[in-house]
């Protein structure tokens, strides 16, 4: 991931002074003390890529076993989350339908990570999403206010006032206004649902991120693509665990009807954003040369779309 | 009880109704804490199993936000007679007009919030000089106005249009206060925060920030949008200003809740007892009368416009005055709604709705632009029952429901419509339709909304706007964010030449108009900003047969 062109620190120091109290605007304190330790805090390692599938096989398992049980096969929540990190969970949420139709992420899969990150001891778990439908209606459909109230994390209304201008220093975007939560992060952790999409062929977790922005996010489609690399290339999670539960195939990415989705029970976790969309879209029957934000995304080194070249394990429940 | 204390009682009833009324005023929202119960839609992970869309949750506001509509018998009865049907639910506007011949306008007095308002407004200091405040608390001959405008409110009714909403007193406030007031407060709000947050001193910061927090449950978390708010607002602010020219001048002069309430009152049982013998014309009880009733002993005591505030007696120094429960012996005074006045009123009213209807805005399917919430009745029986409140407005979690101005025409004034560029009908939301105090918007399940489906309008595609019709860029923002499913929103592939010779391949959106139910969120998004590529247009609602396209 040499290829970085702002690093969390560079943007944490930028915005530092402004956000200082940005975070109480949603109910949460964050003193100025750990922001300026976070600042301090060295860039990730860059370490070798590997991909960790969870499958459910038996009738009736349990979603947020197996995602444990994926989570214990890349070497536990504690070798990515450090005791006192405020970790942000980008969950897609931006629909407000209920869970069961695939269009958001699945509750269970994202209480069961905000779990894990709590016992690896985050100081703060946050879920954050620029939802498309109304916030609050998104927040009480898809499970994601359930989520918040049984676990205790903070589920960060969008709003312009939250909304903050940086450079992206993509290959086509630049300023553009984004989701501070983000910006404020230790850790992200980027929680998409596998589904099909009319201009980028699928919704993965590259393209989760169009979520982590604000402004006229409509425009991004006239480049999508691109876009999505731009967006993913700034907002690197540590890890991606991309959804597979269920899948919608069809009428994506708004769904709606039970018949468009499909049941995978599969989770798909990995620290190489590329190659946890590779595998995902392999549910579609499409390799990255279909979806041209992987192939871009490889291109660019984000991450390798050769699935091969992986550390991979697999864990059946 | 002493009249001292009756006094007191009277402004404790009416603090606590206004709190109520600002209490579920805020509630009228979508409920900031709703977290549905996800586990209910999950069908077991095999595949085989679908689920029902009525297990699908629907949202609903747990308050009683219209209970101050329920318990005013000029929504109930304007609504009854306009739409010539039973309206239940109304059990406390009935016990309204009960207590009104009994004790006279006692809900003026101790219930209505616009009234307290009134009351409060007048009562500031520096108001009126004693000698200023008695000649204002004259009766006036003005008094009659609201018996003229009620008649012609009831005229209209009669004939088949239902104006009482634009005056009556529950509608003016929840409108006023609860759409333009409270929407402007939280743009200044929001601007005073931001201010703050902006700020290089920490202090100032966490004022903004948790200041923002707080607010947020009440004013929202971003500006609203009302049309034709700033009106709404300052007529609102006008009417409350007449009040430092004489007290509780609405309440007198124009308020038709007032005046029905003062025709019930004719008979009431509790009257004011004059002791003409005690009585030493200091005038205090005229100063305070917030009815102009004419208190003083000499004068004739006017139970019609006597808000029951028991100020006169309280404060009498004599002990002159005192209200007492005494059966109306003989014929009751005349009321003030002579055959003159009800003549005049009722012919004007049931001219109205004939005026009314030369814009043809409510008999033909002219109106593209008028776009009722899902569930509302057909455009006659809609503008029978809409009181024009506010209430599916302030709801609307997207901001779309406006008040209208000229899209619904003269007779739809401030009546909800969907104005497409502010937001958007949500797809899986049946909020406004669990609100609507009087039906015109008929309560709707998620499933009745969905499997029906009720259209609201359809889209129709502009192309010599959009994007990739064009050739400008690929663009499928309508497709993407179209609910239904399959989606109403298609493409046809294409390979655009543009001016320098370069091909651009794209997808070309066609719309579906049988599967379209015009929820307008393609508008909403639509990136040709201003006036968008795609648009919606009543035609198609569910809720008329003759306003559709297809056969």
């Amino acid at each position: 991931m040499s290829h970085e062109p702002i690093t969390r620190r560079e943007s944490l120091k930028r915005i530092g002074k402004i956000s200082a109290g940005l975070t109480l605007g949603a109910g949460l304190v964050s003193p100025l003390t750990s922001l300026l330790a976070r600042a301090a805090l060295p860039k990730p390692q860059a370490t070798a890529a590997w991909l960790v599938e969870g499958v459910g096989e038996q009738p009736g398992y349990c979603v947020k076993t197996l995602t444990r049980k994926v989570f214990d096969a890349a070497g536990g929540m504690g070798k990515f989350i450090s005791k006192g990190d405020v970790v942000v969970i980008k969950p897609n949420i931006s629909w407000a339908q209920a869970p069961h139709l695939a269009v958001t992420t699945h509750p269970e899969v994202m209480q069961a990570v905000i779990e894990l990150c709590q016992e690896a001891g985050a100081k703060k778990v946050r879920i954050a999403d620029n939802t498309i439908h109304d916030a609050g209606r998104c927040f009480a459909v898809t499970g994601a206010a359930s989520v918040a109230e049984k676990t205790g994390a903070d589920l960060v209304h969008p709003r312009s006032s939250m909304m903050k201008k940086m450079n992206l220093h993509g290959h086509r975007l630049d300023v553009w206004p984004v989701f501070t939560p983000f910006v404020e992060a230790d850790k992200i952790i980027n929680l998409p649902v596998a589904k099909v999409h009319g201009l980028s062929v699928l919704t993965l977790g590259m393209k989760n991120w169009i979520g982590g922005v604000g402004g006229r996010r409509s425009a991004l489609h006239q480049d999508i693509h691109q876009s999505i690399v731009d967006l993913a290339q700034f907002f690197r999670p540590q890890l991606t665990l991309i959804d597979a539960i269920r899948i919608l195939t069809a009428n994506g990415p708004s769904g709606g009807s039970p018949s468009d989705v499909k049941i995978e029970n599969r989770l798909i976790l990995s620290n190489d954003m590329v190659a946890a969309d590779t595998r995902a879209a392999r549910l579609f029957g499409k390799t990255p040369e279909d979806v041209a934000f992987i192939h871009l995304g490889n291109k660019w080194g984000l991450g390798s779309s050769d699935l091969e070249r992986l550390d991979r394990q697999s864990v059946v429940l | 009880m002493k009249a001292r204390h009756l006094a007191w009682l009277r402004r404790l009833s009416q603090g606590a109704f206004l709190c109520l009324f600002l209490f579920l005023m805020v509630k009228a929202q979508l409920p900031g804490d709703a977290a549905l119960d996800y586990s209910r839609t999950f069908s077991p992970m095999d595949g085989t199993q679908q689920t029902a869309p009525s297990l699908l949750p629907d949202i609903r506001i747990t308050q009683p936000v219209g209970l101050f509509f329920q318990m005013d018998p000029l929504v109930w009865l304007s609504s009854m007679v306009s739409a010539r049907t039973w309206l239940a639910g109304f059990g406390l506007a009935a016990a309204v007009l009960l207590t009104a011949l009994f004790f006279g306008r006692f809900f003026c007095g101790f219930i209505c919030p616009l009234g307290t308002l009134h009351h409060l407004t007048g009562a500031i200091r520096p108001s009126l000089t004693k000698k200023e405040l008695i000649i204002a608390n004259q009766t006036r001959n003005s008094r009659r106005l609201k018996y003229i405008l009620l008649a012609t409110l009831a005229g209209a009714a009669l004939a088949g249009m239902n104006f009482a909403g634009l005056l009556d007193p529950i509608s003016l406030l929840f409108r006023s206060l609860g759409l333009a007031l409270t929407a402007a407060a939280g743009i200044g709000l929001h601007d005073l925060f931001g201010f703050l947050a902006a700020s290089d001193i920490k202090l100032l910061n966490y004022l903004g920030y948790g200041g923002e927090a707080l607010s947020a449950p009440i004013f929202g978390y971003d500006n609203r949008v009302v049309e034709t708010g700033w009106f709404l607002g300052l007529l609102f602010l006008v009417i409350l200003f007449l009040n430092r020219l004489r007290p509780r001048f609405w309440c007198r002069t124009l308020c038709p809740l007032g005046a029905l309430l003062g025709l019930c009152s004719r008979w009431s049982i509790l009257r004011l007892e004059k002791d003409a013998d005690k009585c030493t014309r200091c005038g205090r009880c005229t100063q305070t009368c917030q009815g102009a009733a004419s208190p003083t002993p000499g004068e004739e005591w006017r139970t019609d416009e006597c808000l029951i505030c028991f100020n006169c007696a309280a404060d009498c120094p004599e002990d002159a005055l005192a209200f007492r429960f005494r059966l109306p012996f003989g014929m009751p005074r005349k009321t003030d709604l002579n055959r003159r006045a009800l003549m005049a009123g009722m012919a004007g009213g049931i001219a109205l709705p004939f005026l009314g209807r030369l814009d043809g805005r409510s008999d033909r399917a002219l109106a593209a632009d008028l776009i009722r919430p899902p569930g509302s009745l057909s455009e006659p029986e809609f503008l029978d029952r809409c009181q024009r409140c506010g209430l599916c407005m302030k709801v609307c979690p997207t901001g779309a429901v406006q008040p209208a101005l000229s899209a619904a025409g003269v007779s739809g004034l401030w009546t909800p419509v969907l104005v497409m560029s502010l937001g958007y009908c949500e797809y899986a939301c049946t909020l406004c339709t669990s609100v609507c105090p009087t039906g015109a918007i008929a309560p709707l399940t998620l499933a009745e909304k969905i499997q029906s489906p009720v259209r609201i309008g359809s889209a129709f595609l502009d192309r010599g706007r959009c994007l990739p019709w064009n050739g400008n860029a690929p663009c499928i923002v309508c497709e993407e964010h179209c609910p239904t499913s399959p989606k109403a929103i298609y493409f046809k592939n294409d390979v655009i030449t543009r001016s320098d010779g370069r091909t651009l391949p794209v997808q070309l959106p066609y719309v579906d108009l049988s599967r379209c139910v015009g929820c307008g969120i393609c508008q909403n998004k639509c990136p040709v900003r201003g006036k968008p590529a795609i648009r919606v247009i009543s035609a198609g609602e569910s809720r008329s047969l003759e306003n559709q396209i297809l056969l």
